[in-house]
């Protein structure tokens, strides 16, 4: 008897109109406890290399964590996989909210799909069962519509509906998923996988409890108690509460490394117009949360103003008042809760999109770009209502919308001339918003993740950087050694930054929130092996924690190995080897020899051939995954 | 003088305020203000002063000033 997970996973054949179910052994779970390293797992088992990412062949994994689902605060998380249309390689997302919970209820650990429907279908998934539906009259409408449409002919309101919108059914490689019109698996081009599977929605509802498969559930409520006080008592987690990430904006704009007009600088003269302030004052009109979490993060929007803002896809968190203010240039913020609207309604990843937007901009103003291409539109830093317009064609892939909405990496090679050095990607995809200027540890996070640019690889080197600080000491139990200044690039914070990918790859699969756990946020590192404890009935340590999300990792990287990837595309866009011209850290570049050294340090604590890039079998076999080194050894 | 207490650093006023009005005659030390409005030193990450980023420890500020304390600044949002 398994504890903690269901050891279901749904396949469903589009194609064929075939569901069936497939058990998950107990031994084969304790590797790959959900989200990102069982996605891995069956990518690498089911998916030949070399298949279109947006043909039939893709398979699109959703898959949960050992822990969604569980009644305590961030138990919430569910990821979204598959080859990246973005990148071309390992294509992953995750996203809190509510519809993984529910899978997780409706007796599913993960859904596997492959094919493609003839017309527009939904799935439907209730208590173990599942059936697909025809979505034709679903098709290119908004997900508002779509999910009342759902729940109305499902005769429950209660159903949780993952779907995509306008930029899924277009392909733009950067769309998206969403649940509940207000949590999203935004990166590397999911929706795009789904949409060209012609699959609109997956529609779940579950009737069995979490705490009744766990092995301890007493303590499993104890510990959901704890954390209510924890929520309350915590600085991070009362913060995250109160302003949540658009309280960043002000002081990484005071530390130089608001990215602005396209990172050209850190620094943005029209910050008060993005700043909590102003969103409280403007914006804000009310607070969420994701399932059975206290922190209640999320923020609501309403605007009848400038723009009118419907309240129906959630508030801009930071990364998206960064990309459509300050790195686009513009100081109002209810254009940037209307570009964020839009991108709610769309399904379009805020980041890739803003960074996209901020490109065509550069190349406009450098005439890389004309006002044809543009439709008349003065593609202009500062132009916020052109900003808003550009959301729209890229969803709808009009005039240069139609270019820009295969990412920035394919629009500059299109471009030509200087276009590449305006494109701000890793592997395809597009920057956050952080500058790695002044947090190199990030950098080295954008230039090794599988899945390209990512500010959620690790924890960003200012909460390790003194060692009296609350975040640091919360992060000792994980074997951190020493407290390093943000801007060190050395073989000592490549090390430290290995250590704690570890951990938040754990997280990614384990099912929590970056917004949990030590040393983001209130949840110390004892607590969450007690839990994984608790929930499985496995006797963990910190140490297998560790080695569950190194293994994810390695099994991403494989992944990558397999479609061609090597060391030369673990590199950062030029434009951050070269120094920021102003703001507090004017004249510093990141220095590519420091970079490159770091590089090699971190590919030697991993354990992989810092030549190619690629896992040594050694360390494949020490992670029990011996089995993918010949997938290596055959690319 | 008005200061400003970012991210969780505003968690450590009683009254959760983020921004604070001290009349404050004398000049007095950024070290010296974070003491007297109980910010535990590990947790400034980032000063500013009239918008302008300065050191915590050589600094000192007065009357007319705006002051910003920020903590460690981590990144985050789906
Ligand atoms: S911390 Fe915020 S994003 Fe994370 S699970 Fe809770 S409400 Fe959702």
């Amino acid at each position: 008897m398994h504890h903690g997970f269901t050891g279901k996973i749904l396949r469903v054949d589009l194609t064929a109109r075939r569901l069936w179910t497939e058990e998950v052994a107990e031994t084969l779970y304790r590797l790959y406890p959900g989200g990102k390293a069982l996605a891995a797992y069956l990518l690498l088992r089911d998916l030949p290399a070399g298949v279109d990412p947006l043909g039939p062949g893709n398979v699109l994994i959703l898959a949960n964590g050992l822990l969604t689902g569980a009644p305590f605060s961030t138990a919430t998380r569910f990821t979204a996989a598959a080859r990246s249309p973005l990148t071309g390689g390992f294509g992953e997302s995750e996203a809190g909210g509510f519809w993984g919970p529910e899978l997780k209820m409706a007796g599913f650990e993960a859904i596997a799909v492959t094919g493609r429907a003839e017309k527009p279908a939904y799935l439907w998934v209730k208590d173990g069962q599942a059936e697909i539906r025809d979505a034709t009259r679903l098709w290119k409408r908004d997900p508002e519509d779509v999910q009342a449409v759902i729940r109305e002919e499902l005769g429950d309101r209660l159903v949780r509906v993952l779907q995509i919108g306008l930029g899924g059914e277009n392909l733009v490689r950067f769309a998206g998923l969403t649940n509940e019109l207000r949590h999203f698996n935004g990166r590397t081009g999911m929706g795009a996988v789904m949409g060209s599977k012609q699959l609109k929605a997956i529609a779940v509802r579950g009737s069995s409890k979490y705490l009744e498969q766990a092995y301890e559930p007493k303590a499993i409520v104890e510990f959901g108690r704890r954390l209510v006080r924890l929520v309350k008592e915590h600085p991070a987690s009362w913060d995250l509460q109160d302003r949540g990430t658009p309280g960043l904006i002000a002081g990484l704009n005071a530390a130089g490394i608001l990215p602005t007009r396209n990172f050209h600088t850190g620094e943005f003269e029209g910050v008060d117009g993005l700043r909590w302030e102003t969103y409280e004052k403007e914006l804000l009109s009310g607070r969420r949360s994701c399932f059975a979490c206290a922190v209640r993060c999320k923020r609501e929007v309403k605007v009848d103003d400038r723009y009118q803002v419907t309240d129906s896809y959630g508030g801009p968190e930071y990364e998206t008042i960064a990309g459509f203010g300050s790195n686009c240039g513009i100081a109002d913020l209810q254009a940037v809760a209307k570009a964020n609207e839009l991108c709610g309604r769309y399904t379009l990843d805020t980041i890739s999109t803003s960074a996209t937007v901020a490109f065509a901009m550069e190349c406009f103003e450098h005439g890389l770009i004309s006002p044809e291409d543009t439709g008349g539109l003065e593609l202009r830093f500062g132009n916020a209502e052109v900003m808003v317009k550009m959301v729209d064609m890229i969803a709808r892939r009009e005039q240069i919308g139609d270019l820009l909405a295969d990412g920035t990496r394919r629009a500059a090679e299109v471009i030509g001339g200087d276009a590449a050095y305006f494109a701000m990607h890793v592997k395809g995809q597009e920057l956050p918003m952080h500058d790695p200027r002044g947090k190199v540890g990030v950098g080295l996070g954008y230039a090794i993740n599988e899945a390209g640019a990512d500010h959620l690889t690790a924890f960003h080197d200012s909460m390790v950087a003194n060692p009296e600080s609350l975040s640091y000491r919360s992060a000792l139990p994980l074997g951190v050694k020493k407290a390093l200044p943000a801007r060190e690039l050395s073989r000592d914070k490549a090390e430290l930054y290995g250590l704690l990918e570890n951990w938040c790859s754990f997280e990614k699969v384990i099912g929590l929130c970056y917004f949990g756990p030590a040393p983001r946020s209130f949840i110390p590192v004892e607590e969450v092996v007690g839990v994984v404890a608790a929930a499985s009935g496995w006797d963990v340590t910190v140490d297998e924690l560790l080695r569950i999300g190194e293994r994810a990792t390695n099994l991403a990287r494989v992944f990558d190995v397999r479609e061609g990837f090597s060391r030369k595309d673990d590199t950062l866009p030029e434009r951050l080897f070269q120094p920021l011209e102003t703001g507090p850290l004017a004249g510093v570049g990141i220095s590519r020899d420091d970079f490159e050294a770091a590089m090699t340090a971190l590919y030697e604590f991993k354990g992989w051939d810092p030549v190619t890039a690629a896992p040594t079998r050694a360390r494949l076999e020490a992670l029990g995954v011996g089995w993918a080194a010949e997938m290596i050894e055959a690319a | 003088m008005r200061v400003h207490l970012g991210g969780h650093l505003a968690w450590h006023d009683p009254q959760k305020r983020s921004w604070i009005a001290i009349d404050q005659v004398a000049p007095i030390s950024l070290i010296d203000l974070a003491h007297q409005l109980g910010l535990p030193l590990a947790e400034i990450a980032v000063v500013a002063v009239n918008r302008c980023t300065v050191a915590l420890d050589d600094t000192f500020v007065s009357d007319a000033d705006r002051v910003e304390f920020f903590p460690p600044l981590g990144g985050g949002g789906e």
